[in-house]
């Protein structure tokens, strides 16, 4: 191999092996039920550390998961999450190069309850910042839609 | 009254009038070395005077050019380096060369772009996730952003969406 091939085969490395640190980032979505009920039920484990917060925000004291969906995140690449029959999620999402974004990615969202087309938002998102979007009342409780960035 | 050092030179170049003379005199406290001095001065006047020209070169050229070598030959000479190309350079050059353009781009990524290490949830921390742009589909619906830095949870918060009742299945 020529000496200009080789520095060429090296420069196509480093960039792919650039490219594959950010390959395995996900993106975890889950539809949410809070309550409140005397006896709460235990945090289910992929909100422990936010049922807290969310419980100061939300002010319920139970929550429960209904159902989930996760996804790998391709930069420009549309992805469909679908975490219960009812509410599904379309995800387009391309990396944040700022250094507050602490690679995060923005993300083109669109919340469909059914067929029907709640909402269509930009967001942006981090590793350790997720997005909850209060969704509709239910006779059981309030839905609440998470998502999250995990590397 | 003029300083004494004027009055002196004024007094070598023989410019001062008989009347400051005799009283500028009497003022120096080394006669004899001031004498030497006037005498001194007044050879080199002469000498300038008589050699005032300097000699005419002939061939200024070459004797720029001797000079010049003297000068080279005087100097330590510092070694010549060949210049080299970069497609011309080595294996083991060229991998340093890539293995500092890796550090570069650590470097970078890890100062300018992002630290890839999660933080701990219940960490600190300054940045959370942010709505840029909300559309909703039906004007019913009215959407608003809640941030709260201090829990770093964002929300985005959904009024006027239809009340599902207890037949409507959630799973």
């Amino acid at each position: 191999m020529t000496r200009p091939g080789f520095a060429l085969l090296l420069l196509s490395a480093l960039w792919l092996g650039e490219r594959e640190a950010h390959a395995q980032d996900k993106i975890w979505s889950a539809v949410l039920l809070a309550s409140n009920t005397a006896q709460p039920a235990e945090t289910p484990p992929e909100l422990r550390g936010s049922a807290e917060r969310l419980g100061r925000i939300f002010g319920y004291n139970q929550w429960v998961v209904l159902g989930s969906s996760t996804e790998t995140i391709d930069d420009q690449v549309e992805r469909w999450l679908i975490p219960t029959k009812h509410f599904s999620l379309n995800v387009k999402a391309r990396r944040a190069s700022s250094k507050e974004a602490r690679g995060g990615y923005l993300l083109n969202l669109k919340l469909f309850q059914d067929k029907r087309q709640i909402v269509d938002t930009y967001a942006k998102l981090a590793p350790e910042s997720p997005l909850f979007i209060r969704g509709p009342m239910h006779a059981r409780g309030q839905l609440v839609i998470a998502l999250k960035v995990r590397p | 009254m003029k300083p004494f050092e004027e009055r002196y030179t004024a007094w070598i170049d023989g410019q001062m009038s008989e009347a400051e003379r005799a009283p500028f005199e009497q003022e120096l406290t080394d006669r004899a070395a001031a004498e030497t001095d006037k005498h001194e001065v007044h050879r080199l006047g002469d000498l300038l005077r008589a050699r005032g020209t300097a000699p005419q070169l002939m061939s200024g050229d070459f004797f720029n050019h001797q000079l010049q070598q003297r000068i080279a030959t005087e100097q330590p000479s510092a070694p010549v380096r060949e210049r080299q190309r970069w497609w011309s350079w080595s294996i083991p050059q060229i991998a340093c060369a890539g293995a500092a353009c890796l550090l570069a781009a650590a470097a970078l990524y890890k100062g300018v772009i992002v630290s890839p290490e999660p933080t701990s949830v219940t960490a600190e921390s300054t940045y959370f996730a942010e709505i840029v742009d909300v559309r909703t589909s039906e004007p019913e619906i009215y959407a608003s952003t809640v941030y709260t830095a201090q829990d770093n949870v964002t929300v985005l918060w959904l009024e006027g969406l239809d009340y599902l009742p207890a037949t409507y299945a959630l799973q």
